[in-house]
């Protein structure tokens, strides 16, 4: 168990859902494959939670990936680029091991230039590839393993075909990721329909659960005025009140990717540059930043005292442009903003790159959305998985396996609260705003922990919270036995009344 | 519109034949005059939504006339065009009975001031396009207009294959051009480039914008690229770079400079001299046709009397000779003529093509939707989704019918001329294949609202059940001699009551799913009836106007023939004084229209002018 204040027995959970693998691999064990398959979802339930980034074509996945890992080991370019679905797991050493559809698992060479990592596929085509890995020694994929996959609605529809199968495979096998983190530019029909197609899986039915929609590359709104990332918040706020999205997804933060993958990885000689660019007058820096084109032009006429020195030894304006790349119009913008307005270290410099990105914002979402819950969501795919096998093979003997499937998807409560959460966001059951708000809450909608479930502060004394967690019960109760509630809604409140129970209970064992 | 110089010719050649009194000719000028005061150059702004359509019409016309924002789109196409002074207005189709003509179709039209046109078109104050305004219109005196170029910004799209992509490809056909706006932040994806596709199919001129290069660093590798995507499917469209940010300022700033960086004098150029300057050269190449062809019917009869005259003993040669002419041009206005036959033929033929094309669609978007009702279980859940995606699949299946009419048609068209022209000069008349919105006049679907299977419903017919349960068993026990209700019949009856309610479930599952079925069915139907209405009466004004067209031409041929004839006939019965006056007579009003048709020539560029003396063909392409 990851959070030391969570609700219900999750240990005791993913216990249950172990046994029962156990005991489905015992059942199958005249199946070698099946066996096998079941023994690998086993072990999958110690692994890192598996977290896919998907979505269309250039919304800035592999930048969101080395943004999150703070290291630049996805590869990056202004053309369609990631063409393999690519794994980046937490490893002792750098390793990148390439796994065919038929064949031996092939490792390729380490390289890195410029910081960036190269993946040379050593001329095997793509198409004759399942997956890459990719060992890293990170601490942020040590939580998490990560994986990129290719843009949806490409130019290549065989590419296309492969996040798909990847992600919601035709054949009705579970999907290997546990979580997804869902890039969009703009809310496209195509976006509702992947995510509602991602949604529809069978056991657990809860649906919004595992996925959280990120408005990405938030800092070229408005053409990358240095107020984009206002125009982003608002966005995604609407976004968030979208009863569309609200159904399909946890939340919807803007992120400015490049923005946070560079201030990650800002370099000295970085901030030397933009140093120097933000001491020279300002009607000429300006001039410069208008465009893409004007700060390029080394002999740019407009601004003959600004020199950006090269950051590598390179002809012309390579400097500029490897600085461009880096930062992009925007982050050109606000660098030389906050250097004038005295940020006057690499680290600060860094810090308030990062923390206007966005990206601790994500980071926070999908600590309280994905990582506190890891267990749970290890327990659901595992389960799903069990449950394709059950379904695709029905012998005499996997009843009773079917049976406790069953017992351990309507008996536990963490389950009984994602599905009322997913509930309660797609508009299935009608609550007043404030109510329904207090039982997302209650139910763990924002984060497992005690003080966030009851809307109190963190660091409230024990009694306060023991008085907060009373009063929710009884108005919980209260609710549920309202005879004019209707039957779906004495349900409802029932599953938060037993999530009350359950804080109260925690309270009363902790102290 | 400055066709000045055509105008002009026009008038002249008006006043040149007023002296001969064929007013049939003279309409047929009197009607190119108008064209050309009349013609309007329309280019479509298309693209995904957020690519900077708005910021691009705004930069072209040099004023904020469309909406930008960061977050809200645009809901409602907006017309820019010339005005004299600025002007705005919101224009509204009423519902009407569709009309055959849609000029007639009655449309209500408020004027706004100019600055608060925004409010109305943008998601921000009319979401979704709530107050169902047609259109905008903007009148702005900018010398980028002139010419008649009309500027149509579309509201987003959304998914090229959406519903609004649907409305945007319906409106293709009668654009003169189109611009598909795409930003530099990524190359093109699939549906923009089967957008593209499409409508190279039914527009003369495509062109691609590369917007917000100030923005990207790496514009010119997506530029590249695009350019490659595009020769791989072989579609020949220009592709221009701009960024309206960079125009903008330099509007603000007065810098000359930053607007040659803002790439906009490229599209100028573009729109100036390709769109209008094509459009332009096509009105000039059908006004001087028209001339051209109308003098020579003066001149034939003229020289044919001249012969006659010169020459009285040939006349008869010269008599016979139109005799026989005039006999085939009155064989052209028969009905039996081959033009004719391919005409009613065709039409006929394409009628029907196009209504088992739409049939044909409609059907298989009513047999998945059908199978999905059925393997959705209770369609109450998935009905959103399904709707939409009916409309979506309609919406498309509609334009692309539309599309496929529109070039059968053409091609139809083109074939009549060809077989007329076999006698004729092959000139197609302008063709009207716009078609009204076809998709707006449909209601939208509605399905009843399920009656709610509460609680009481579910007491009352599992009652029911139980009760017939009970009276069964009841009667068993009577018959073995026990009372009416004993402990058995109670439970059996509890048994036989949660049997029903799960039938009764069921049966309400699937009537909801017959029920949707039903709708499914009848929104099909429904726009299957509007749209094959408005194919059938565009390929009717179609036949009409190719008709029409070709009709009139036999007959001014024939009473120009006639007129030689009768000529001809009179110069054999006249004296030699009279000969030699008619003789010097004939020379000068022959120089006369000699003239004339040299100054109408001048009108074509070099290169046109060989053309139009070698071939005398001028293939005007319905627009």
């Amino acid at each position: 168990m990851s959070g030391p204040v969570q609700v219900g027995g999750q240990r005791s959970l993913s216990v249950t859902v172990r046994g029962v693998l156990r005991r489905a691999v015992d059942v199958y064990r005249d199946q070698p494959q099946t066996a096998q398959w079941l023994r690998h979802q086993l072990d999958r339930l110690d692994e890192p939670l598996r977290v896919a980034i998907a979505g269309k074509v250039k919304a800035g996945k592999s930048t969101l990936l080395n943004a999150l890992v703070g290291e630049r080991i996805a590869p990056t370019d202004a053309g369609e680029c990631t063409r393999v679905v690519t794994w980046y797991c937490d490893g002792p050493s750098p390793k990148i091991v390439m796994h065919p559809r038929e064949g031996p698992l092939t490792p390729l060479p380490v390289n890195r230039q410029d910081g960036a990592l190269i993946i040379d596929l050593q001329g095997t085509p793509t198409e004759a590839l399942n997956r890459l890995v990719v060992h890293w020694p990170s601490q942020s994929l040590r939580t998490a393993t990560l994986i990129d996959t290719p843009g949806i609605a490409s130019m290549s529809t065989e590419i296309s075909r492969r996040t798909l199968a990847f992600l919601t495979p035709e054949d009705d096998s579970p999907t290997e990721a546990d979580a997804v983190i869902y890039l969009m530019r703009h809310l496209h029909a195509t976006d509702a329909e992947f995510l509602e197609s991602f949604r529809d899986q069978g056991v657990g039915r809860a649906s919004s659960v595992n996925t959280i929609a990120v408005l990405s590359r938030a800092d070229e709104i408005g053409g990358g005025r240095v107020d984009a990332m206002f125009s982003a918040k608002t966005i995604a706020q609407r976004y968030r009140k979208d009863p569309t999205l609200r159904g399909l997804c946890q939340g919807v933060v803007p992120v400015a990717g490049l923005l946070a993958q560079t201030g990650r990885t800002l370099r000295q000689a970085e901030f030397d540059a933009l140093t120097e660019l933000s001491r020279a007058p300002r009607e000429e820096v300006d001039g410069l930043l208008l465009s893409t084109d004007r700060f390029l032009r080394a002999d740019c006429a407009v601004s003959p005292t600004v020199a950006v020195p090269a950051i590598h030894p390179m002809e012309g304006s390579g400097g500029r442009s490897e600085l461009l790349a880096r930062f992009g119009l925007f982050g050109l913008r606000l660098s030389v903003t906050l250097i004038r307005q005295g940020t006057d270290t690499p680290s600060a410099l860094a810090e308030e790159l990062v923390r206007r990105s966005g990206l601790d914002e994500l980071r926070q979402v999908l600590n309280t959305q994905f990582t506190e819950r890891r267990d749970l969501l290890k327990a659901r795919s595992a389960l799903l998985a069990l449950d394709s096998v059950l379904h695709g093979d029905s012998r005499a003997d996997s009843g009773p396996l079917r049976g406790e499937v069953e017992r351990i998807l309507a008996g536990a409560h963490e389950f009984a609260e994602l599905r009322l959460l997913s509930a309660l966001r797609s508009g299935a059951i009608i609550l007043p705003k404030a109510e329904l708000d207090e039982a997302e809450r209650l139910l763990g909608g924002s984060g497992g922990a005690t003080e966030v479930r009851l809307g109190q502060p963190l660091g409230s004394g024990a009694d306060e919270l023991r008085q907060a967690a009373l009063e929710a019960l009884a108005r919980w109760r209260r609710r549920a036995e309202n005879p004019f509630s209707g039957r779906a809604l004495a349900d409802a409140c029932r599953v938060v009344v037993r999530s009350c129970e359950g804080i109260v209970a925690r309270r009363a064992s902790d102290s | 519109m400055t066709q000045a110089a055509p105008v002009k010719a026009v008038d002249l050649a008006l006043a040149t034949i007023a002296q001969y009194g064929r007013s049939d000719l003279e309409d047929r000028l009197r009607q190119a005059r108008a064209r050309l005061l009349d013609e309007q150059v329309r280019v479509l702004v298309v693209g995904e939504f957020k690519q900077g359509k708005s910021l691009l019409v705004n930069g072209l016309v040099r004023a904020p006339v469309c909406a930008v924002h960061d977050d809200m789109a645009t809901s409602v196409p907006t017309v820019v065009h010339y005005a004299d002074t600025p002007v705005a207005a919101l224009v509204r189709l009423l519902d009407t009975e569709s009309d055959d003509d849609l000029s007639r179709r009655r449309t209500e039209r408020i004027e706004v001031p100019i600055d608060e046109l925004a409010k109305h078109i943008s998601e921000n104050g009319n979401p979704a396009n709530r107050e169902r305004w047609s259109y905008a219109e903007v009148g702005l005196p900018r010398r980028v207009l002139t010419g008649g170029l009309e500027l149509v910004d579309t509201p987003g799209v959304g998914g090229l294959n959406s519903v609004h992509g649907a409305a945007t490809m319906a409106m293709l056909p009668s654009a003169d051009a189109v611009l598909l706006v795409s930003d530099a932040s990524q190359e093109y994806t699939r549906p923009e480039l089967e957008f593209l596709r499409q409508a190279t199919k039914v527009c003369p001129n495509v062109a691609c914008v590369l917007t917000k290069i100030d923005l990207y660093p790496e514009w010119r590798r997506i530029a590249e690229l695009d350019r490659a995507h595009l020769a791989a499917v072989n579609i020949d469209a220009e592709l221009m770079s701009v960024s309206s940010t960079l125009r903008v300022e330099s509007i603000r700033t007065q810098d000359a400079d930053l607007d040659a960086e803002s790439g906009f004098s490229a599209l100028i150029g573009y729109l100036r001299e390709y769109v209008v300057g094509r459009a332009d050269l096509l009105a000039r190449r059908s006004t001087v046709h028209d001339v051209l062809v109308v003098t020579d019917q003066f001149a034939g009869g003229l020289r044919a009397e001249q012969a006659a005259q010169l020459d009285p003993d040939s006349a008869q040669g010269v008599i016979r000779q139109l005799t026989e002419a005039q006999q085939r041009s009155a064989a052209l206005k028969e009905r039996s003529a081959r033009w004719q036959h391919t005409l009613s033929d065709g039409v006929a033929d394409l009628n029907a093509d196009i209504d088992y094309d739409l049939s044909d669609r409609m059907r298989e978007i009513v047999r998945q939707s059908e199978e999905e009702v059925d393997r959705g279980g209770d369609p109450k859940k998935t009905w959103d989704q399904l709707s939409t995606w009916v409309e979506q699949e309609v919406a498309s299946a509609t334009s692309a019918n539309l599309v496929w009419a529109t070039q059968r048609a053409r091609w139809l068209a083109t074939r009549v001329a060809d077989h007329f022209s076999e006698e004729q000069n092959r000139l197609l008349p302008k063709l009207r294949t716009d078609v009204a919105d076809v998709l707006g006049s449909v209601r939208a679907m509605q399905l009843r609202q399920g009656e709610p299977y509460g609680i009481a419903q579910k007491a009352l017919s599992g009652l029911r059940g139980s009760y017939v349960g009970v009276l069964m068993f009841g009667m068993l026990g009577t018959l073995v001699g026990l009372s009416l209700i004993n402990p058995f019949s109670v439970g059996a009856g509890l048994l036989l009551g949660g049997k029903t309610i799960t039938d009764e479930r069921r049966r309400i599952v699937s009537r909801r799913q017959h029920e949707v079925k039903a709708a499914v069915r009848r929104y099909v139907d429904d726009v299957k009836f509007q749209a094959s209405k408005e194919s059938r009466d565009m390929l009717r004004r179609v036949q009409r106007d190719l008709r029409d067209h070709f009709t009139a031409q036999a007959e001014e041929m024939n009473r120009s023939l006639g007129d030689s004839l009768r000529a001809a006939e009179r110069s054999v019965k006249t004296s030699k004084g009279d000969r030699e006056r008619r003789l010097v007579e004939i020379k000068s009003e022959l120089e006369r229209l000699e003239t004339l048709q040299q100054k109408v020539r001048t009108l074509l560029p070099q290169e046109n002018q060989r053309q139009e003396n070698s071939t005398r063909a001028i293939p005007e392409q319905g627009r």
